[in-house]
């Protein structure tokens, strides 16, 4: 009998879910007639992501995207930027450059406290610099980013002056990005390990629970006063809570969206994309292009076959990727020639050096000594097998990239290449990137200045940061190369940046070191009660401040 | 009076039970099915000519149809084909993997019984503890050791099927050990080899013959289960665990990618249970 019961209640309950559906679907049917709805406060958003969960939620820590993601609703940074690009104040009002470049000084805002009551003042940024140069930190973003950065100097409460070890034109810019936000120093002092947990920021909400491996439980902020620019509202969050959880498969975050047991998605699939526009589907999407590099297969030019250029040139005139990005992605994406994302300044495409050209390709492997071929059909060279091992990150790469990926594996084979493919988890992939132990990669740099050029191919950076990564997986060593992007980020005059970062990109596009493929996409999708979803144009991040649902 | 060679009655007597049983209809199917496996899996290109590999990201996602009879997937390989060729590399590992199994648990079983009461003590704790853990994990701990691949993933599975048989051949060898024909050749002065190679094995292991038939089945399952969590075939390997994989994110709109290698699965699958089945109730008469 109490069988019975249970499921008589249960389908109670199932019609009283029924009927609050039908009511919503009322609500939203005469929705369009009193649009502007008013926000409601209250509720709790569930947040999806497929980038993965953090190991430690202080992006000061490594420095990823999954970090960026949740932090940016708990930690602000002292500047943002608006959607052209250029720098505008946040928790910071103004940043000023000395005659000679080497120090700048940035005023903040008076009155901001974090949320443990630890004043925002110029200590604390400079206890924020201090955290992130330190190599016991571990940082790999915030440290590279901050290259420039010998110390930070108080120079009264509200003036932070950074002195310089050569002029950065990309500062602003580097202090705009969540890896470099700023903490509590408070929150600082209690070690890493207490800080990952639950970092200290001003935003609008704060770290409440972490149960890993499920989820993290943001809660709102009632004092937040440091809204960023572009906000529609003054005063603490609408929502009450975010339940931010990880759902590393995408057709399962897709599925959960349409069924309305998630609010909001990250990394959707293309064809996903399509679904969720199409009239009548009762979703949206928010698309941005992640500033930075694009999508790009970076060819080491370190080890053998790809340290011989002529090899290099061979497989780009052998990987024929544009049927693939049309097809796989539903016409999400466009092409991209160049290294930068097209929501970053001073991209140069250089389409000529991308043509197709099998027969061009198999010249180019016989003249490199690549002249016999095995029964497999693979090229050969002293009994050595042309293999390009390829470790595919499977979180950072979505199955659509992947299976474009097994396409170029194809298009390659035929001109005798033996590309192979290895899935791995995140962790793997960032130890065999560490070690070199691969031919061919596709890693995602977001970074919202060009300087990300000097980031990633600066011979510089072949050496590891503290954290273990690299970011010059391809192993580029050019010395005209590294004086281009090192003057081009000393330089503040618009012109000579745009003909040095161009010089860069000619030299990459030219020694065949990378093959770009199109733009990272953030691809956000949520369900019709969510209102006021927006992403900041800095990282393109979804931004919470503004958002409410509607029960 | 003479007692018959010892050899003759080991060979015959438990082995002597021909039960005479007609193969209904699906023991038919099961056996046309596995002949097509067979086929698939020795000259994949007598049924399916063309080439797995072939890429075409213009014919991507097309629905079954004329020339595409199972449908495209999404670099526009032909489903069809890819299935035919994944055949050989599933009933591959399949039988390797169920042989691997075999093998470990013929020692571990004979050793158990046979070798005194220490050995089938340590056995049977080992056993025991092998026992814990599901096959599925056992599997996903060596291959968190020795890396992905189907190399071992095969190892893996035969691993994880070992501890089963394991016990069986045990308990047939123990039962084998004591009955009357050993008793004889243990009084006619046979050495321990012979009548182990002679008497014990062939008596202790053909019941397991008929488990084997099951296993292969399961193991086929279990290798396709391991390839869809990606640690088996590497891309872009025709296996239907990986292309069950593939298929799956794209399940809301082309349902053909997931369905016809599950098919394919479930089919190699139920054909060998099926017969499997019908060995263990002709054997049982």
């Amino acid at each position: 009998m109490p069988l019975r019961h249970r499921s008589l209640a249960l389908s109670l309950a199932g019609l009283a879910t029924a009927s609050a559906l039908l009511l919503a679907g009322c609500s939203a049917d005469a929705g369009p007639s009193d649009t502007p709805a008013t926000p409601v406060a209250g509720g709790t958003l569930t947040y999806a992501t497929g980038f993965g969960e953090p190991t430690c939620l202080d992006p000061h820590v490594g420095g990823n995207m999954p970090q960026a993601l949740v932090g940016t609703n708990v930690l602000e940074s002292l500047f943002s930027q608006d959607e052209t690009g250029a720098i505008v104040p946040w928790l910071a009002e103004s940043g000023v450059a000395a005659e000679d470049g080497l120090s700048w000084d940035v005023t903040l805002r008076d009155g901001i406290a974090f949320t443990d009551g630890t004043p925002m003042d110029a200590a604390a940024v400079a206890a924020n610099v201090a955290h992130m140069k330190d190599p016991e930190t571990a940082s790999s973003t915030a440290i590279l980013a901050l290259g420039k950065v010998s110390s930070v100097e108080v120079v009264s409460p509200t003036v932070a002056r950074f002195v310089l070890s050569e002029p950065d034109s990309a500062l602003l810019e580097s202090l705009a990005q969540t890896w470099l936000a700023m903490e509590s120093p408070a929150g600082l002092e209690r070690g890493m390990g207490a800080n990952c947990e639950a970092p200290i920021g001003t935003g609008p909400f704060v770290f409440s629970e972490w149960v890993k491996q499920d989820h993290v439980t943001l809660t709102r902020n009632d004092d937040w006063t440091s809204a960023p620019a572009g906000a529609t509202h003054e005063g603490p969050a609408y929502l009450d809570t975010i339940e931010w959880r990880f759902i590393p498969d995408p057709a399962t975050r897709f599925a959960a969206l349409q069924s309305g047991e998630v609010d909001v998605i990250d990394e959707m699939q293309p064809d996903n994309v399509v679904a969720a526009t199409a009239d009548g589907s009762g979703l949206d999407v928010l698309t941005g292009a992640l500033p930075g590099a694009s999508i790009r297969l970076e060819l080491n030019s370190g080890y053998a076959p790809f340290d011989d250029e002529s090899v290099r040139k061979a497989f780009i005139a052998a990987a024929d990727v544009n049927p693939g990005i049309q097809s796989l992605f539903f016409g999400t994406v466009e092409r991209s020639y160049s290294v930068l994302s097209s929501s970053t300044p001073f991209g140069a495409s250089f389409e000529d050096d991308y043509a197709i050209d099998a027969d061009r390709a198999n010249q180019l492997l016989d003249e490199a000594g690549w002249t016999s071929r095995d029964s497999e059909g693979y090229r050969t060279k002293d009994g050595e097998r042309l293999t390009v091992d390829f470790p595919v990150s499977t979180n950072q790469s979505i199955p659509a990239e992947v299976s474009l990926f097994e396409q170029i594996q194809a298009t390659t084979k035929a001109v005798g290449f033996d590309v192979e493919l290895h899935p791995m988890d995140l962790s793997s992939w960032y130890a065999a990137l560490g070690s070199w132990d691969f031919d061919l990669t596709s890693a995602i740099y977001t970074k919202n200045s060009p300087d990300v050029l000097r980031i990633l191919y600066d011979s510089e950076n072949i050496i590891p940061a503290p954290s273990g990564y690299h970011p010059n997986n391809a192993h580029v060593s050019i010395p005209e190369l590294d004086d281009a992007v090192t003057a081009a980020g000393q330089t503040t005059d618009p012109d000579e940046r745009a003909a040095l970062y161009e010089k860069a990109q000619q030299l990459l596009a030219d020694g065949a070191y990378v093959l770009p493929l199109y733009d990272h996409l953030q691809k956000i999708g949520y369900g019709d009660r969510v209102q006021g979803l927006s992403l900041l144009p800095t990282l393109q991040i979804p931004y919470f401040g503004d958002t409410w649902v509607s029960e | 009076m003479s007692l018959p060679p010892v050899s003759t009655v080991a060979a015959v007597a438990p082995a002597d039970r021909r039960g005479r049983r007609m193969i209904g209809p699906a023991q038919w199917v099961a056996v046309a099915v596995l002949a097509l496996l067979v086929v698939a899996a020795v000259a994949p290109a007598v049924l399916a000519p063309g080439d797995p590999f072939a890429i075409a990201p213009v014919d991507a996602f097309l629905s079954p149809r004329w020339g595409h009879p199972l449908g495209t997937d999404e670099s526009g390989r032909d489903i069809y084909t890819r299935i035919v060729h994944g055949a050989g590399t599933s009933l591959v590992i399949g039988v390797a993997a169920t042989a691997i199994g075999i093998v470990l648990a013929l020692v571990l079983g004979l050793a158990a019984a046979l070798g005194g009461r220490f050995v089938d003590f340590g056995v049977n704790r080992l056993l025991e503890v092998l026992f814990a853990f599901p096959g599925l994990l056992l599997a996903l701990l060596v291959i968190t050791v020795y890396g992905p691949g189907i190399v071992t993933s095969t190892i893996a599975v035969g691993l994880a099927t070992a501890p089963g048989y394991a016990r069986i051949i045990r308990a047939q060898a123990r039962s084998v050990a004591t009955s009357p024909y050993v008793e004889a050749a243990v009084v006619l002065g046979r050495s321990r080899g012979r009548i182990l190679v002679r008497h014990i094995l062939p008596n202790a292991v053909l019941p397991v013959f008929v488990l084997v038939t099951l296993g292969v089945g399961q193991a086929i399952v279990w290798a396709a289960a391991l390839s869809y969590l990606g640690l088996g075939a590497s891309p872009p390997a025709a296996e239907w665990g990986a292309m069950l994989y593939a298929g799956k994110n794209y399940l809301a709109t082309a349902w053909w990618m997931t369905f016809f290698p599950g098919l394919a699965i479930v089919l190699a699958a139920a054909a060998t249970t099926v017969l499997g089945r019908a060995l263990q109730t002709r054997g049982a008469r």
